[in-house]
Formats: C-alpha cells, structure tokens, sequence
C-alpha cells in the first residue's frame, strides 16, 4: 500500500491548523470527484513518488522552490537538446519543475520538446532513461487535457518497455500509460492498436508486487471509460489476464493489499461491464472473492485491520453482488461452499457501520443477493443466528434498514417454518419499531415482511397482539400514502376476523 | 458477544462446520399460504387476489454508474489521489432512522422511538368519538365518554354515586362533579383547576360562554394551546402567560391550563376509522 503510508507519514500536523487544513482539502477534493462521477467523468491519475522525492518536497513545502520561470524550463530544454555531459542535471531539475501544472504546458508548447524527450528515453543511457521516464510520468499526470495527446510519440517506447527488466522502469512506465489511456478516446485507440493490452498481461505475471499493481492500475484505467464495454472488455477478456486478476486476490504479507486492490477493481469493472459473466465465473472469481471476503472478515472480527482494508473489500462485494444476480445459484453454487461468507457480510456490515456506513449497505446488498428464493442461505443465516445481528442494524438509514428488511422477508416468503424461525428471533418487535419511522419505504417494507409472517403462524398474529401491534397499524391508516393505508387496514382486518377483538 | 463469537467461526479450520451443505434446510412453503394459514378450518376463505402486498424476493443487480456505488467509487479515487484516509467523511455519517407520526396532517417527526410513541399516546390515543375530545389515559376517556354520551348517566346519578374519582386505583365515587372535585383536592391533592375534570353544562358551548365560565369546570377539550386549528380560537384565558408557542405540544398534559381553546367546528373532512384516532392540522415542526 505504496500510497497510504506515504499519506500517513505526511500527514504530522505541524500545528492544529494543519489537520483541519488536509481535512478540507479532502473535502474539497471529494465534492469535486462527486460532481465528476455525476456527470460521469470521474477519472483519476496516480503519481509515483520516490523516498527521496517525498523528504525534499517537504523541505520545499513552504517555498516555491520549485516553480521555475518560463525562461528557466526554456533554458533547460535548450540544455538538454545540446547533449553533452550535462544531460542527466538538466533531466533531473527539469523533472521537479515538471510537477508544476504550468511548467508542464510550457514544455509540452516548446517546438520538439517530446521528440528530445522521447530521444532521452530511447537512449542507451539507464539513468537517462529513467530520468527522462520520470519526466514523461510528470507529464502524464497534468489535468490539462492537451498534454496527454502531446506525449503519443512516446508510448510506443513505453509500451515496449514493459518488457524489459527493470521493476521500478516498468513500474515508472506503467503508471505512466495508466494516466494516459485514461484520457482521451484517441489517446487510448492508439494504445491498444499499440498492443498496450498483451504487454499489460505479460506485466501481471512478473514476481513483483509492485509491476502487478502497477500493471493492475492500467488495466482499470481502461476498463473505466465508457466505451470500455464494448471496446475494451473483449480485448480484456481474450488477452488471458483475468485468471491473474484472480490470483492476485491474495494480499501478501509483505507486500500488503495494494496489488490485490487493483485486481480487484479491475474484476468489479468487468463484472459491471456485463458481458462475460460465465468467463468470470469459469475462472472462479466468485470463490476466490467469497474465500477472501472471509478472510477479511475474520481478520476485521478480530481487530487485526489494516488502514485501507475497505478499498479492497469493496470491490470484492461487488463482484460477487452483480456475479449473484446475473447468474443465480446454479451456476454458482459450487463456489459458495462456505457458509462463513455470511457471517463475513454481517461481521463487516457491523464493523463498518459507522466508518462507511455505505459499505455497510452493501454488505447487506449481497446478502439479500444470496438469500433471494434460496432455502439453503436462508436457512443458514437463520442457523447461524445472524438475525440478531440484522435486527441490531435496523435504526441505521442510507438504506441500511430497507436492505435488512428485504433480506428478512427472503426469509420469511420461505414459508412457515422460517417465519417461526424468525419470530422467535425478535421479529416483531423490530417490526413494530420500524413500522413507527418516517421513511416510507421502511414502513412500506415492514408492512410487507409483518404481512408475511402474520398469515403464516398463528403465534406471530398472537405475539403482535400482544406488542400492541394493531395499534400501531391503526395509526398507519390515517397515513397520507394510500398503498400504506391499504395494506395496514388489510392487515387489521385480517386480525380482526381471525382474532376477534383487538 | 457475538463478535468473538462469529470470529471464531470465521476464523475456523474446520471444514465440517463451515459447510454449508451441512446446515439443515427447512422445509419450504410455497408461496400461498394465504389459504393454507387462516385460523379457523371451517371458514372458506378464498384465495386472496386483493391483497395489496406485492413483495418478492428479487436480486438486484447495480451497474457502474448507479448512485448505490457512488461513495465506496469516491473512496477509491480519493486513494488513487492520494488523499485517503480510513474514516469517511461527516458526510456520509449514518444516521439513526426518524420517526413520523403517520396521522395524516400531523407532520411531526421524532429522533427517538421513544418520544415519537410519548407524541402518539398524549394526542392520538385516546380520542372520544363523539366529540373528540382526547385525554392522556383510557380512564380518563372512558369517564368522560361515561359522563358526556352516555344517556342513562344522569338518571342513574340521581339515584346512586355515579361520579368516579379520576385517580385511577381510587375506587370512590361521588354523587355529584363537585363533591368528586372536593375529593380529588383534599383527599388526592389535585389543583382546583384540574384540566380533565370539568364538568359540562352543556354539550357545546358556543365560546363566548365558555370564556365566561372560566371558573366553571368543564371538561377538557382537544385542542392544545398552541395547537393551530383550523378556525382561529379565542385565546383569552385565565393565565396570562398562556402563549402561542406552538412548541407546547410535549408539554406534559397535566400542567395547569387555563381554559379551552377548542373550536366547535372540528373540519369534517377528517376520519375517524375505528374511533379513537385524530387528524389535525399541526404547523409545528419537531
């Protein structure tokens, strides 16, 4: 997890007001990203940085040092394109000053600026060539949507780099064609009529972590786009780099989950893409990300959690969400073996109720995914005594209490055996507590999962009279909803008739 | 505590117990047990088409873009960005579910369970349906409705103590509403102006009367000071300090009130069902 430590190092509050400083610049930076996934360009690049980088930033942090002039990065190209001995100082300075959006522009403007670079690359000189990587990977990362196009001459190099030996090169060039493919149509078209998508499934399968992240970002670069469906996926998909999407699963002790987290991006992407599920399902995604989501929520149970272990749960919720609801359990059913993955959800829909309360949610969502028309989840969850655990989660709203109550009515629409089952478990006086909340939908689901049980055993017609129920419905009748007061008042006629007085 | 529990399990090496082919499967009923369940064998209930519950157990499936995704792609992005940290931001705290009271008109919504069922139970509960009056206890309601509708009441006072001591647990009664208002003030303390033991002269009173029989007692009425009615009510009254906050409604019901601010023309738009519950037109918030 390159990225957290270097964010949790840097983030020593000097005084107070530096918190509260980050802190808004997070938000600041959130609402932005929110706007962006609204209108669906939600696009994201990373930016490697070296040890020694980090420590002189923070040195420079209060200077701007490193904000050079027009005439100074002019100065240095011209240093550059001269040759000579100098070349790696030149490539050095100029590739601190490339961190300046406005420095960026400036060199992308100057007349044969990439074809140098892109010369310095190709150079037999490594340190040159990582110099001048370092330079490009600067570039890549500029907001401004008219460098990237600028840098093309240079991929097919870093393409074919990939290859090559060096981790931290490949590394270097990987995030490097990440930022760019995510830019632009013509950027990308280009790429993959490059080959980007073979040399990235030959980067999966190198011993390092890091080129696998790496080589995982890039991929979920591409699979974002909007045309990734119909472009990429296939590409994707026939390249043979799925079933190391898959194994890389596995976060290492060592190396930790940053590797797993991009394959697993890269496998929600897919799943969302909607066209190969059987693929994704032939190659065990759904078992390997059911096992690790027990893994997780074993470890979450017993306190040992490492910062960020959200980032990867949450995409493996959502591959077996969507793989669920796309197939149903007959495909699957051999890869859902272990009955632990339900305690896993509710485990990890507690532990995050209040940390990320739409984890929580969606916990739930596969939950309801898994116990939709299948006796054999429904009677685990009541078997493993996770009710109570539900009902515990039923004051929590941002969906939370509308997902436990669809999952207790898959129990309950069972039949009469889980019904009892359930009332036996507490339902009813949840019931009487959620039918009395402001949120329609909540009343409107209650109502359903009391419809269910009270015409299925007679104790839980006999138990709600005794909660004082019926009140409760009769308040419901005055509700301005008409489907609410139809469905309350049918429930009190039908106790009514069956149960004489109220 | 269930954590360590399921913790435990989780955490197992025993491949038996994690199984879930060896969890036990309940017998499944399909699905209509709308004639199958019903109490009684020799009724003939037929199926029932008209139910309106609709519910069925589906499997969503949500796409990239959809809204339910929104804040975990946020999270994603903000690690990408480097600017991650473990604990979401306030804007996604959650938050506890609110009460409403579901009577139509009343719009007012509650933090807790608890002071959403104390709203419910001081102003919808118990209601009488021929005036609709409302009181804070079945007691007092049933009293009331005894006294007022009831048409053998008079000619039984006038033979035997029919007035009831409104403590509940005091099972003395009186032969008339001043000797009872005696004996709740010496014997149980109450204030003299007790708001739930007047006595009616009348049925209804046009309010010009009522505002002259201030020391008379009269049972209580609906309306709340501070209650917005629908037709403007006179609010002269004895206590000068009574006000139009329109937040009093939670003020407890026993406090001294001076007297009623109910207006005879309840609107005739509203329902009563069953009787016992009201609608009113409420301005208040929470």
């Amino acid at each position: 997890m390159w990225r957290l430590k270097a964010v949790r190092h840097k983030a020593r509050p000097q005084e107070p007001n530096d918190g509260e400083e980050l802190r808004s610049a997070r938000r600041q930076r959130e609402k932005v990203l929110r706007q962006a996934r609204r209108d669906q360009q939600l696009v994201s690049k990373r930016r490697v940085q070296e040890d020694n980088d980090e420590a002189e930033e923070e040195g420079a942090m209060d200077t701007a040092g490193h904000v050079l002039s027009k005439e100074q990065v002019v100065e240095l190209f011209q240093g550059l394109q001269h040759g000579g001995a100098r070349k790696l100082d030149y490539l050095q300075t100029l590739r601190k000053a490339l961190r300046s959006p406005e420095a960026q522009l400036v060199f992308t403007k100057l007349e044969n600026s990439i074809h140098v670079m892109v010369g310095l690359l190709s150079s037999s000189d490594a340190q040159c060539q990582m110099e001048a990587a370092h330079c490009l990977h600067e570039l890549s990362h500029s907001p401004e949507p008219t460098v990237a196009p600028v840098c093309l001459p240079a991929t097919p190099y870093l393409i074919t780099y990939l290859s090559g030996q060096s981790a931290k090169f490949t590394e270097l060039c990987l995030y490097t064609l990440g930022n760019l493919c995510a830019e632009s149509v013509a950027v990308r078209d280009k790429l993959l009529a490059q080959g980007i998508v073979p040399a990235l499934a030959i980067c999966m399968q190198r011993p390092s972590f890091a080129v696998v992240e790496a080589a995982g970002f890039t991929v979920s670069q591409l699979l974002q786009t909007k045309d990734a469906p119909d472009k990429i996926v296939p590409i994707i998909m026939a390249s043979g780099i799925i079933p190391h999407l898959v194994a890389t699963l596995q976060p290492d002790p060592q190396f930790g989950m940053g590797a797993a987290i991009e394959c697993a991006w890269c496998l929600h992407y897919l799943t969302c893409s909607n066209r190969g599920d059987g693929t994704l399902v032939d190659m065990g995604t759904v078992s390997k990300c059911s096992s690790l989501l027990i893994t997780l929520g074993g470890a979450v149970a017993k306190g040992n959690t490492e910062e960020g272990i959200e980032l990867l749960i949450w995409p493996l919720l959502r591959c077996v969400g969507n793989l669920l609801a796309g197939n149903g359990l007959d495909g699957l059913g051999p890869q859902l073996g272990d009955s632990r993955l339900l305690a896993a959800l509710c485990v990890l829909a507690q532990a995050f109720l209040h940390s990320h309360p739409s984890l929580a949610k969606e916990c739930l969502w596969v939950l309801n995914n898994l116990t939709a028309d299948s006796s054999v989840f429904c009677s685990a969850v009541l078997f493993l005594n996770l009710v109570p655990v539900l009902i515990q989660l039923l004051p929590f709203s941002l969906g939370i209490n509308t997902m436990v109550l669809r999952i207790l009515a898959n129990i309950a629409h069972q039949g009469t055996e889980y019904c009892s089952q359930l009332v036996h478990r507490g339902l009813l006086p949840a019931l009487c507590a959620t039918l009395k909340m402001a949120d329609p939908d909540v009343v409107t689901l209650s109502l359903e999962v009391l419809y269910i049980a009270l015409f299925s055993t007679s104790q839980a017609a006999e138990e709600f009279m005794k909660l004082r129920g019926p009140a409760v419905l009769e308040a419901i009748q005055y509700n301005s909803l008409t489907e609410m007061r139809l469905r309350a008042s049918y429930l009190l006629d039908h106790l009514l008739s069956t149960h004489g007085h109220m | 505590m269930w954590h360590s529990e399921l913790g435990q399990f989780l955490t197992s090496s025993n491949s038996e117990e994690t199984r879930l082919e060896a969890i036990p499967v309940l017998n499944v009923q399909p699905k209509e047990f709308s004639s199958q369940r019903r109490r009684s064998d020799t009724e003939r209930r037929e199926e029932d088409p008209e139910s309106p519950f609709s519910f069925a157990p589906q499997r969503m499936r949500i796409n990239t873009d959809h809204d339910f995704f929104e804040d975990g792609d946020i999270h994603r992005h903000l690690y990408l960005q480097d600017v991650a940290t473990s604990v979401a931001v306030a804007s996604q705290v959650p938050t506890v579910s609110e009460f409403r009271c579901h009577i139509s008109g009343c719009h007012q919504l509650f933090n807790t369970l608890e002071s959403y069922e104390q709203h419910y139970s001081s102003v919808h509960r118990h209601v009488c349906s021929s005036c609709r009056r409302h009181f804070p206890s079945n007691h007092l309601l049933d009293i009331h409705i005894l006294e007022w509708h009831d048409s053998l009441f008079q000619i039984m006072a006038e033979k035997q103590n029919m007035y009831q001591c409104l403590v509940e647990g005091c099972s003395s009664k009186f032969k008339t509403n001043k000797e009872r208002k005696d004996h709740l003030i010496k014997a149980h303390r109450y204030p003299p102006d007790f708001r739930f033991d007047r006595s009616k002269k009348t049925k209804r009173l046009p309010r010009k009367v009522e505002q002259q029989q201030q020391s008379d007692v009269s049972m209580d009425v609906g309306c709340d000071a501070g209650m917005d009615c629908r037709e403007p009510v006179a609010r002269e009254s004895m206590e000068p300090s009574q006000s139009q906050n329109p937040n009093n409604l939670e003020v407890v019901m026993l406090e001294h009130k001076p007297k009623s601010n109910y207006s005879s023309k309840v609107p005739t738009t509203v329902c009563f069902g069953a009787g016992s519950v009201r609608g009113f037109r409420g301005r208040r918030k929470k």
